[in-house]
Protein backbone atom coordinates (compact mmCIF):
# COMPACT_ATOMS: atom_id res chain seq x y z
CA UNK A 1 0.00 0.00 0.00
CA UNK A 2 2.59 2.48 1.03
CA UNK A 3 5.21 1.84 -2.17
CA UNK A 4 2.10 2.25 -4.48
CA UNK A 5 1.14 5.53 -2.80
CA UNK A 6 4.98 6.99 -3.09
CA UNK A 7 4.37 5.42 -6.94
CA UNK A 8 1.27 7.46 -7.02
CA UNK A 9 2.62 10.54 -5.99
CA UNK A 10 5.78 10.31 -7.75
CA UNK A 11 3.85 10.24 -11.11
CA UNK A 12 1.99 13.25 -10.27
CA UNK A 13 4.63 15.16 -8.86
CA UNK A 14 5.67 16.46 -11.99
CA UNK A 15 2.46 17.85 -12.99
CA UNK A 16 2.20 19.73 -9.70
CA UNK A 17 4.98 21.44 -9.45
CA UNK A 18 4.38 22.66 -13.24
CA UNK A 19 1.14 24.26 -12.01
CA UNK A 20 3.10 26.01 -8.42
CA UNK A 21 5.73 27.28 -10.50
CA UNK A 22 3.47 29.48 -12.44
CA UNK A 23 2.19 30.33 -8.92
CA UNK A 24 5.22 30.88 -7.04
CA UNK A 25 7.77 32.35 -9.90
CA UNK A 26 10.47 30.57 -9.15
CA UNK A 27 10.81 26.20 -9.16
CA UNK A 28 12.46 25.90 -6.05
CA UNK A 29 9.37 27.75 -4.01
CA UNK A 30 7.75 25.03 -6.05
CA UNK A 31 9.40 21.79 -5.60
CA UNK A 32 9.86 23.24 -1.91
CA UNK A 33 6.18 23.45 -1.42
CA UNK A 34 5.43 20.25 -3.50
CA UNK A 35 7.71 18.50 -1.02
CA UNK A 36 5.67 19.58 1.76
CA UNK A 37 2.32 18.62 0.32
CA UNK A 38 3.93 14.85 -0.57
CA UNK A 39 5.52 14.70 3.20
CA UNK A 40 1.08 15.00 4.35
CA UNK A 41 0.47 12.72 1.64
CA UNK A 42 2.56 10.21 2.64
CA UNK A 43 1.36 10.61 6.12
CA UNK A 44 -2.66 11.10 5.44
CA UNK A 45 -3.72 8.88 2.51
CA UNK A 46 -2.65 5.42 4.61
CA UNK A 47 -4.33 5.86 7.23
CA UNK A 48 -7.93 8.11 5.61
CA UNK A 49 -7.12 6.44 1.91
CA UNK A 50 -6.68 8.04 -1.37
CA UNK A 51 -8.15 11.23 -2.20
CA UNK A 52 -10.26 10.86 -5.42
CA UNK A 53 -8.30 13.43 -7.15
CA UNK A 54 -4.58 12.77 -5.79
CA UNK A 55 -3.18 15.83 -8.20
CA UNK A 56 -6.05 18.07 -7.49
CA UNK A 57 -5.72 17.09 -3.41
CA UNK A 58 -1.73 18.03 -3.69
CA UNK A 59 -2.25 20.83 -5.64
CA UNK A 60 -4.29 22.32 -3.17
CA UNK A 61 -1.91 21.33 -0.26
CA UNK A 62 1.23 23.04 -2.15
CA UNK A 63 -0.84 26.10 -2.88
CA UNK A 64 -1.42 26.51 1.20
CA UNK A 65 2.28 25.28 1.65
CA UNK A 66 3.71 27.64 -0.86
CA UNK A 67 2.34 30.84 1.04
CA UNK A 68 2.97 29.33 4.41
CA UNK A 69 6.54 29.59 3.34
CA UNK A 70 6.25 32.95 1.52
CA UNK A 71 4.82 34.31 4.91
CA UNK A 72 7.98 32.69 6.61
CA UNK A 73 10.15 34.21 5.01
CA UNK A 74 8.81 37.26 4.18
CA UNK A 75 8.49 38.42 8.62
CA UNK A 76 11.79 40.15 7.28
CA UNK A 77 9.74 42.42 5.21
CA UNK A 78 8.46 40.95 1.64
CA UNK A 79 4.91 42.44 2.36
CA UNK A 80 4.41 42.55 -1.24
CA UNK A 81 5.16 39.27 -2.33
CA UNK A 82 2.79 37.98 0.26
CA UNK A 83 -0.33 39.74 -0.88
CA UNK A 84 0.46 38.98 -4.44
CA UNK A 85 0.69 35.29 -3.84
CA UNK A 86 -2.23 35.23 -2.00
CA UNK A 87 -4.15 37.43 -4.10
CA UNK A 88 -3.01 34.63 -7.64
CA UNK A 89 -4.23 32.02 -5.28
CA UNK A 90 -7.84 33.56 -4.43
CA UNK A 91 -8.10 34.08 -8.15
CA UNK A 92 -7.32 30.50 -9.49
CA UNK A 93 -10.16 27.92 -9.54
CA UNK A 94 -9.88 24.99 -7.36
CA UNK A 95 -9.69 22.22 -8.83
CA UNK A 96 -8.24 23.79 -12.10
CA UNK A 97 -9.44 22.81 -15.42
CA UNK A 98 -7.31 20.82 -17.51
CA UNK A 99 -6.35 23.24 -19.92
CA UNK A 100 -4.54 25.25 -17.46
CA UNK A 101 -2.82 21.99 -15.99
CA UNK A 102 -1.96 20.99 -19.45
CA UNK A 103 -0.70 24.42 -20.26
CA UNK A 104 1.49 24.36 -16.61
CA UNK A 105 2.98 21.32 -17.82
CA UNK A 106 4.06 22.62 -21.28
CA UNK A 107 5.43 25.37 -19.45
CA UNK A 108 7.73 23.03 -17.19
CA UNK A 109 9.01 21.14 -20.36
CA UNK A 110 10.17 23.77 -22.38
CA UNK A 111 11.48 25.58 -19.77
CA UNK A 112 13.62 22.49 -18.89
CA UNK A 113 14.35 22.12 -22.32
CA UNK A 114 15.39 25.59 -23.19
CA UNK A 115 18.16 25.55 -25.32
CA UNK A 116 19.99 28.33 -23.71
CA UNK A 117 20.89 25.50 -20.85
CA UNK A 118 23.83 22.32 -21.57
CA UNK A 119 22.06 19.45 -23.05
CA UNK A 120 23.20 17.49 -20.63
CA UNK A 121 21.79 19.36 -17.95
CA UNK A 122 18.54 19.56 -19.81
CA UNK A 123 18.06 15.93 -19.37
CA UNK A 124 18.61 16.19 -16.02
CA UNK A 125 16.43 18.62 -14.91
CA UNK A 126 13.70 16.79 -16.85
CA UNK A 127 13.95 13.56 -15.66
CA UNK A 128 14.01 15.49 -11.55
CA UNK A 129 11.31 18.14 -12.31
CA UNK A 130 9.31 16.55 -15.28
CA UNK A 131 9.63 12.81 -14.16
CA UNK A 132 10.13 13.20 -10.36
CA UNK A 133 13.19 11.26 -10.72
CA UNK A 134 15.70 11.64 -7.47
CA UNK A 135 18.87 12.79 -8.20
CA UNK A 136 20.67 10.13 -7.21
CA UNK A 137 18.17 7.86 -9.37
CA UNK A 138 19.81 10.21 -12.51
CA UNK A 139 23.50 9.75 -11.52
CA UNK A 140 22.56 5.82 -11.39
CA UNK A 141 21.16 6.12 -14.96
CA UNK A 142 23.77 7.97 -16.92
CA UNK A 143 26.87 6.06 -14.31
CA UNK A 144 27.48 10.11 -12.99
CA UNK A 145 28.74 11.14 -9.21
CA UNK A 146 25.52 11.84 -7.44
CA UNK A 147 27.68 15.55 -6.51
CA UNK A 148 28.05 15.99 -10.85
CA UNK A 149 24.13 15.23 -11.49
CA UNK A 150 22.99 17.78 -8.28
CA UNK A 151 25.21 20.81 -9.62
CA UNK A 152 23.88 20.60 -13.22
CA UNK A 153 20.26 20.34 -12.23
CA UNK A 154 21.33 23.72 -9.51
CA UNK A 155 23.64 25.35 -11.96
CA UNK A 156 20.50 25.15 -14.90
CA UNK A 157 18.06 26.46 -11.88
CA UNK A 158 20.21 29.38 -11.37
CA UNK A 159 20.33 30.30 -15.13
CA UNK A 160 16.94 29.41 -15.13
CA UNK A 161 16.49 32.27 -12.33
CA UNK A 162 19.45 34.56 -13.12
CA UNK A 163 18.65 35.22 -17.13
CA UNK A 164 14.82 35.06 -16.90
CA UNK A 165 13.94 32.13 -18.76
CA UNK A 166 10.71 32.37 -19.39
CA UNK A 167 7.86 30.05 -17.93
CA UNK A 168 5.89 30.11 -21.16
CA UNK A 169 4.86 27.70 -23.89
CA UNK A 170 6.06 28.71 -27.30
CA UNK A 171 3.97 30.50 -29.55
CA UNK A 172 3.61 28.29 -32.75
CA UNK A 173 5.77 30.50 -35.05
CA UNK A 174 8.18 29.53 -32.20
CA UNK A 175 7.78 25.87 -31.83
CA UNK A 176 9.39 24.61 -34.92
CA UNK A 177 12.51 25.94 -33.56
CA UNK A 178 11.24 25.05 -29.78
CA UNK A 179 10.00 21.63 -30.11
CA UNK A 180 13.56 19.90 -30.94
CA UNK A 181 15.36 20.21 -27.98
CA UNK A 182 12.43 18.62 -25.88
CA UNK A 183 12.02 15.85 -28.48
CA UNK A 184 16.09 15.62 -28.02
CA UNK A 185 16.29 15.24 -24.53
CA UNK A 186 13.83 12.10 -24.36
CA UNK A 187 15.51 11.01 -27.53
CA UNK A 188 18.55 11.00 -25.09
CA UNK A 189 16.56 8.70 -22.36
CA UNK A 190 15.50 6.47 -25.20
CA UNK A 191 19.17 5.99 -26.44
CA UNK A 192 21.06 5.42 -23.16
CA UNK A 193 18.19 3.02 -22.14
CA UNK A 194 18.31 0.74 -25.49
CA UNK A 195 22.34 1.02 -25.19
CA UNK A 196 23.80 1.78 -22.18
CA UNK A 197 27.36 3.54 -23.17
CA UNK A 198 28.88 1.93 -19.60
CA UNK A 199 27.59 0.08 -16.41
CA UNK A 200 26.70 -3.59 -16.18
CA UNK A 201 23.39 -3.37 -18.05
CA UNK A 202 23.37 -2.79 -21.33
CA UNK A 203 19.66 -2.43 -22.14
CA UNK A 204 17.96 -0.15 -19.29
CA UNK A 205 14.54 -0.89 -18.90
CA UNK A 206 13.58 1.83 -15.99
CA UNK A 207 14.99 4.24 -18.73
CA UNK A 208 12.68 2.74 -21.87
CA UNK A 209 9.91 3.07 -19.27
CA UNK A 210 10.65 6.98 -18.57
CA UNK A 211 11.41 7.71 -22.03
CA UNK A 212 8.01 6.26 -23.11
CA UNK A 213 6.21 7.77 -20.24
CA UNK A 214 7.76 11.64 -21.25
CA UNK A 215 6.78 10.85 -25.05
CA UNK A 216 3.33 10.15 -24.12
CA UNK A 217 3.03 13.24 -22.06
CA UNK A 218 3.84 14.80 -25.27
CA UNK A 219 1.55 12.78 -27.37
CA UNK A 220 -0.90 14.37 -24.44
CA UNK A 221 0.44 17.95 -24.59
CA UNK A 222 1.14 18.76 -28.50
CA UNK A 223 -1.42 16.12 -30.10
CA UNK A 224 -1.07 17.41 -33.33
CA UNK A 225 2.71 17.79 -33.53
CA UNK A 226 3.37 14.83 -36.05
CA UNK A 227 6.99 14.38 -34.88
CA UNK A 228 5.89 13.69 -31.17
CA UNK A 229 3.93 10.72 -32.38
CA UNK A 230 6.87 9.76 -34.22
CA UNK A 231 8.58 9.76 -30.95
CA UNK A 232 6.55 7.67 -29.00
CA UNK A 233 6.23 4.93 -31.57
CA UNK A 234 10.03 4.86 -31.72
CA UNK A 235 9.75 4.29 -27.71
CA UNK A 236 6.96 2.36 -27.74
CA UNK A 237 8.50 0.15 -30.56
CA UNK A 238 12.39 0.40 -28.74
CA UNK A 239 11.18 -1.12 -25.98
CA UNK A 240 8.43 -4.02 -27.17
CA UNK A 241 11.74 -5.51 -28.53
CA UNK A 242 13.89 -5.01 -25.05
CA UNK A 243 13.06 -8.59 -23.75
CA UNK A 244 15.43 -10.04 -26.42
CA UNK A 245 18.30 -7.55 -26.58
CA UNK A 246 20.30 -9.68 -23.86
CA UNK A 247 20.50 -13.13 -23.03
CA UNK A 248 21.01 -14.53 -19.29
CA UNK A 249 24.29 -14.09 -19.57
CA UNK A 250 23.92 -10.54 -19.73
CA UNK A 251 25.41 -10.30 -23.59
CA UNK A 252 23.60 -8.65 -26.05
CA UNK A 253 21.63 -10.90 -28.54
CA UNK A 254 21.65 -9.57 -32.05
CA UNK A 255 18.37 -8.54 -34.37
CA UNK A 256 19.23 -12.15 -36.48
CA UNK A 257 19.25 -14.06 -33.52
CA UNK A 258 16.21 -12.63 -31.34
CA UNK A 259 13.53 -15.09 -30.13
CA UNK A 260 10.83 -12.63 -31.71
CA UNK A 261 7.73 -14.82 -29.94
CA UNK A 262 8.93 -12.62 -26.95
CA UNK A 263 8.17 -9.20 -28.29
CA UNK A 264 5.48 -6.91 -26.93
CA UNK A 265 3.15 -7.13 -29.67
CA UNK A 266 0.84 -5.28 -27.92
CA UNK A 267 3.23 -2.12 -27.95
CA UNK A 268 4.49 -2.78 -31.37
CA UNK A 269 0.48 -2.41 -32.48
CA UNK A 270 0.37 1.03 -30.50
CA UNK A 271 3.57 2.18 -32.29
CA UNK A 272 2.39 1.34 -35.93
CA UNK A 273 -1.08 2.64 -35.31
CA UNK A 274 0.42 5.96 -33.95
CA UNK A 275 2.98 6.13 -36.79
CA UNK A 276 -0.29 5.50 -39.46
CA UNK A 277 -2.15 8.63 -38.10
CA UNK A 278 0.93 10.64 -37.43
CA UNK A 279 1.92 9.92 -41.55
CA UNK A 280 -1.06 10.97 -42.22
CA UNK A 281 -0.74 14.96 -41.63
CA UNK A 282 2.54 14.76 -44.29
CA UNK A 283 4.94 16.32 -42.17
CA UNK A 284 7.33 13.65 -41.86
CA UNK A 285 10.29 13.80 -39.62
CA UNK A 286 13.62 12.13 -38.34
CA UNK A 287 11.22 10.40 -35.61
CA UNK A 288 8.88 9.47 -37.77
CA UNK A 289 11.44 7.83 -40.16
CA UNK A 290 13.49 6.14 -36.95
CA UNK A 291 9.94 4.97 -35.89
CA UNK A 292 8.94 2.97 -39.10
CA UNK A 293 12.17 1.31 -39.78
CA UNK A 294 12.04 0.15 -35.98
CA UNK A 295 8.43 -1.08 -37.04
CA UNK A 296 9.33 -2.89 -40.03
CA UNK A 297 11.94 -4.57 -37.79
CA UNK A 298 8.90 -5.66 -34.84
CA UNK A 299 6.78 -6.57 -37.39
CA UNK A 300 8.76 -9.12 -39.69
CA UNK A 301 8.67 -12.83 -38.19
CA UNK A 302 12.29 -13.17 -39.37
CA UNK A 303 15.05 -11.36 -40.62
CA UNK A 304 15.17 -12.58 -44.00
CA UNK A 305 11.37 -11.71 -44.55
CA UNK A 306 11.86 -7.99 -43.17
CA UNK A 307 10.87 -5.50 -45.73
CA UNK A 308 14.78 -4.48 -46.79
CA UNK A 309 14.47 -2.51 -49.47
CA UNK A 310 11.89 -0.31 -47.86
CA UNK A 311 14.04 0.20 -44.53
CA UNK A 312 17.06 1.03 -46.81
CA UNK A 313 14.56 3.91 -48.92
CA UNK A 314 14.21 4.90 -45.13
CA UNK A 315 17.47 4.95 -43.94
CA UNK A 316 18.12 7.41 -47.18
CA UNK A 317 15.68 9.49 -46.04
CA UNK A 318 17.03 9.74 -42.82
CA UNK A 319 20.51 10.37 -43.83
CA UNK A 320 18.86 13.18 -46.19
CA UNK A 321 17.41 14.99 -43.01
CA UNK A 322 20.20 13.97 -40.48
CA UNK A 323 23.45 12.96 -41.54
CA UNK A 324 25.21 11.87 -38.09
CA UNK A 325 27.65 9.08 -38.44
CA UNK A 326 24.90 6.77 -36.44
CA UNK A 327 22.27 6.87 -39.49
CA UNK A 328 25.15 6.04 -41.24
CA UNK A 329 26.49 3.10 -39.80
CA UNK A 330 23.18 2.05 -39.48
CA UNK A 331 22.66 2.30 -43.37
CA UNK A 332 25.64 0.63 -43.86
CA UNK A 333 24.35 -2.50 -42.35
CA UNK A 334 21.20 -2.18 -44.24
CA UNK A 335 22.45 -1.52 -47.73
CA UNK A 336 24.68 -4.51 -47.13
CA UNK A 337 21.35 -7.02 -46.13
CA UNK A 338 19.56 -5.69 -49.23
CA UNK A 339 22.85 -5.15 -52.01
CA UNK A 340 25.40 -7.05 -50.53
CA UNK A 341 28.57 -6.35 -48.23
CA UNK A 342 30.51 -4.47 -50.58
CA UNK A 343 27.63 -1.55 -51.06
CA UNK A 344 27.45 -1.30 -47.20
CA UNK A 345 31.06 -0.90 -46.84
CA UNK A 346 30.84 2.04 -49.94
CA UNK A 347 28.78 3.77 -47.29
CA UNK A 348 30.91 3.47 -44.26
CA UNK A 349 33.89 4.64 -46.81
CA UNK A 350 31.65 7.84 -47.25
CA UNK A 351 32.23 9.00 -43.40
CA UNK A 352 35.65 7.07 -42.71
CA UNK A 353 37.24 10.54 -42.45
CA UNK A 354 34.86 11.94 -39.95
CA UNK A 355 36.44 11.89 -36.16
CA UNK A 356 33.11 10.93 -34.54
CA UNK A 357 33.35 7.40 -37.02
CA UNK A 358 36.95 7.17 -36.16
CA UNK A 359 36.49 6.90 -32.42
CA UNK A 360 33.18 4.92 -32.60
CA UNK A 361 33.27 1.52 -31.85
CA UNK A 362 30.24 0.46 -33.61
CA UNK A 363 31.56 2.18 -37.00
CA UNK A 364 34.25 -0.20 -36.27
CA UNK A 365 32.69 -3.32 -35.64
CA UNK A 366 29.84 -3.07 -38.29
CA UNK A 367 33.07 -2.47 -40.69
CA UNK A 368 34.52 -5.36 -39.55
CA UNK A 369 31.56 -7.81 -39.90
CA UNK A 370 31.00 -6.51 -43.77
CA UNK A 371 34.94 -6.93 -43.98
CA UNK A 372 34.60 -10.35 -42.73
CA UNK A 373 31.49 -10.73 -45.23
CA UNK A 374 33.70 -9.75 -48.31
CA UNK A 375 36.20 -11.99 -47.58
CA UNK A 376 39.10 -9.53 -46.11
CA UNK A 377 39.46 -11.57 -42.84
CA UNK A 378 43.17 -9.66 -41.72
CA UNK A 379 41.33 -5.99 -42.36
CA UNK A 380 38.27 -7.86 -40.49
CA UNK A 381 40.28 -8.83 -37.59
CA UNK A 382 42.37 -5.08 -37.63
CA UNK A 383 39.03 -3.47 -37.56
CA UNK A 384 37.31 -5.96 -34.56
CA UNK A 385 40.62 -4.55 -32.98
CA UNK A 386 39.93 -1.19 -33.03
CA UNK A 387 36.94 -1.77 -32.37
CA UNK A 388 37.29 -3.82 -29.03
CA UNK A 389 39.81 -1.25 -27.62
CA UNK A 390 36.81 1.56 -27.90
CA UNK A 391 34.01 -0.13 -26.27
CA UNK A 392 33.41 0.96 -23.01
CA UNK A 393 30.39 -1.05 -21.74
CA UNK A 394 31.96 -4.75 -20.87
CA UNK A 395 29.27 -6.90 -22.73
CA UNK A 396 30.03 -4.86 -25.60
CA UNK A 397 33.84 -6.15 -25.12
CA UNK A 398 32.02 -9.74 -24.42
CA UNK A 399 30.80 -9.57 -27.92
CA UNK A 400 33.78 -8.23 -29.96
CA UNK A 401 36.29 -10.81 -28.28
CA UNK A 402 33.73 -13.47 -29.38
CA UNK A 403 33.98 -12.61 -32.41
CA UNK A 404 37.81 -11.89 -32.75
CA UNK A 405 37.66 -15.62 -31.63
CA UNK A 406 35.72 -16.82 -34.16
CA UNK A 407 37.43 -14.73 -37.08
CA UNK A 408 40.90 -16.65 -35.79
CA UNK A 409 38.88 -19.82 -36.33
CA UNK A 410 37.57 -19.15 -40.09
CA UNK A 411 41.33 -17.60 -41.25
CA UNK B 1 12.53 46.11 -17.27
CA UNK B 2 15.59 43.68 -16.41
CA UNK B 3 18.64 45.04 -18.54
CA UNK B 4 20.33 42.77 -20.67
CA UNK B 5 24.33 43.33 -22.23
CA UNK B 6 24.49 41.94 -25.88
CA UNK B 7 28.79 41.82 -26.24
CA UNK B 8 29.51 41.63 -29.88
CA UNK B 9 32.11 39.25 -31.14
CA UNK B 10 33.23 40.10 -34.42
CA UNK B 11 34.68 37.80 -37.20
CA UNK B 12 37.11 40.42 -39.11
CA UNK B 13 35.88 43.81 -39.69
CA UNK B 14 36.03 45.53 -42.74
CA UNK B 15 38.31 48.70 -42.44
CA UNK B 16 36.10 51.82 -43.41
CA UNK B 17 38.39 52.20 -46.58
CA UNK B 18 36.87 48.88 -47.61
CA UNK B 19 34.11 48.23 -50.43
CA UNK B 20 31.85 46.20 -47.74
CA UNK B 21 32.28 48.83 -45.30
CA UNK B 22 28.93 51.04 -46.37
CA UNK B 23 27.05 47.69 -46.02
CA UNK B 24 28.57 46.70 -42.62
CA UNK B 25 27.56 49.77 -41.07
CA UNK B 26 24.22 49.85 -42.56
CA UNK B 27 23.43 46.28 -40.42
CA UNK B 28 24.24 48.53 -37.45
CA UNK B 29 21.83 51.19 -38.66
CA UNK B 30 18.85 48.51 -39.30
CA UNK B 31 19.51 46.94 -35.97
CA UNK B 32 19.78 50.18 -34.24
CA UNK B 33 16.01 51.04 -36.23
CA UNK B 34 14.69 47.87 -35.71
CA UNK B 35 15.25 47.75 -31.54
CA UNK B 36 14.35 51.13 -31.10
CA UNK B 37 14.17 52.49 -27.05
CA UNK B 38 14.77 48.78 -26.49
CA UNK B 39 18.38 49.75 -26.87
CA UNK B 40 19.18 52.00 -23.70
CA UNK B 41 23.28 52.16 -24.12
CA UNK B 42 26.17 50.61 -25.62
CA UNK B 43 29.19 51.62 -27.45
CA UNK B 44 31.28 50.09 -30.42
CA UNK B 45 34.82 49.85 -29.30
CA UNK B 46 38.39 50.56 -31.64
CA UNK B 47 39.90 47.28 -32.85
CA UNK B 48 41.63 44.72 -31.09
CA UNK B 49 44.92 45.89 -32.64
CA UNK B 50 44.47 48.76 -30.09
CA UNK B 51 43.84 46.47 -26.69
CA UNK B 52 45.98 46.88 -23.90
CA UNK B 53 45.61 43.95 -21.23
CA UNK B 54 46.96 44.62 -18.12
CA UNK B 55 48.06 42.59 -14.44
CA UNK B 56 48.63 43.52 -11.81
CA UNK B 57 50.77 40.69 -10.00
CA UNK B 58 51.48 40.22 -6.32
CA UNK B 59 48.49 41.74 -4.54
CA UNK B 60 46.31 45.59 -5.53
CA UNK B 61 50.04 47.43 -5.14
CA UNK B 62 52.02 44.80 -6.83
CA UNK B 63 53.52 45.23 -10.10
CA UNK B 64 51.72 46.56 -13.33
CA UNK B 65 52.24 44.28 -16.44
CA UNK B 66 51.00 45.74 -19.70
CA UNK B 67 50.66 43.24 -22.84
CA UNK B 68 49.76 44.41 -26.19
CA UNK B 69 46.48 42.80 -27.00
CA UNK B 70 42.98 41.76 -26.54
CA UNK B 71 42.95 39.62 -23.56
CA UNK B 72 41.76 35.74 -25.40
CA UNK B 73 43.50 35.82 -28.79
CA UNK B 74 41.02 34.56 -31.17
CA UNK B 75 39.61 35.06 -34.68
CA UNK B 76 36.60 36.86 -33.48
CA UNK B 77 37.09 39.62 -31.25
CA UNK B 78 34.83 41.75 -28.62
CA UNK B 79 33.91 44.77 -31.01
CA UNK B 80 31.28 46.55 -29.18
CA UNK B 81 28.02 45.93 -27.00
CA UNK B 82 24.44 47.22 -26.57
CA UNK B 83 22.57 47.18 -23.54
CA UNK B 84 18.75 45.91 -24.26
CA UNK B 85 15.86 46.27 -22.01
CA UNK B 86 13.71 42.92 -22.43
CA UNK B 87 11.35 41.02 -20.15
CA UNK B 88 13.11 37.80 -20.58
CA UNK B 89 15.84 36.12 -22.21
CA UNK B 90 13.91 34.81 -25.29
CA UNK B 91 13.01 38.34 -25.08
CA UNK B 92 16.69 39.51 -25.47
CA UNK B 93 17.30 36.82 -28.31
CA UNK B 94 14.52 37.64 -30.17
CA UNK B 95 16.45 41.41 -30.38
CA UNK B 96 20.10 40.01 -30.29
CA UNK B 97 19.93 37.68 -33.23
CA UNK B 98 19.49 41.07 -35.88
CA UNK B 99 22.71 42.19 -34.87
CA UNK B 100 25.20 41.77 -37.86
CA UNK B 101 27.61 39.74 -36.17
CA UNK B 102 25.23 37.36 -35.12
CA UNK B 103 24.49 36.33 -38.70
CA UNK B 104 27.92 37.16 -40.43
CA UNK B 105 30.49 34.70 -38.74
CA UNK B 106 31.15 36.51 -35.72
CA UNK B 107 28.74 35.92 -32.25
CA UNK B 108 26.81 37.27 -30.38
CA UNK B 109 26.82 36.57 -26.27
CA UNK B 110 24.03 37.53 -24.26
CA UNK B 111 24.29 37.97 -20.73
CA UNK B 112 22.30 39.86 -17.81
CA UNK B 113 22.85 42.63 -16.00
CA UNK B 114 23.81 42.07 -12.07
CA UNK B 115 20.96 43.70 -10.37
CA UNK B 116 22.00 46.53 -7.98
Amino acid sequence: MHESIERLVQAERGRVVATLRRLTGDLDSAEDAVSDAIVEALEQWPRRGIPERPAAWLTTVARRRALDRVRRESSRGDRERVAQLAATLAEEPDPLPWSTIRDDQLRLVFTCCHPALNPDARVALALRTICGLTTSEIARAFLAPDATVGQRISRAKAKIAATRIPYRVPTDAELPQRLPAVLAVVDVVLTTGHHAPVGDDLVRVDLLATATWLARLLVELLPDEAECAGLLALCLSTAARAPTRIGPDGDPILLAEADRSRWDADATAEAVALLERSLRRGTPGPFQVRAAISCLHSLAPDVESTDWPQVVELYRMLDGMTPTVAVRVNRAVAEAQLHGAPAGLAVLEAISERPEAQSWHLYHAVRAELLRRSGETSGAADALATAHGLATNPSDRRLLDERLRALGTEA
Amino acid sequence: MPQFAALIYEAPRPTPDAPDFAAYMQGYMDFGERAGTAVVGGAALLGPETATTLEVRGGADGDLVQTDGPYAETKEFLGGFYLLEAEDLDGAVALARHIPAASDGGRVEVRPLMPM
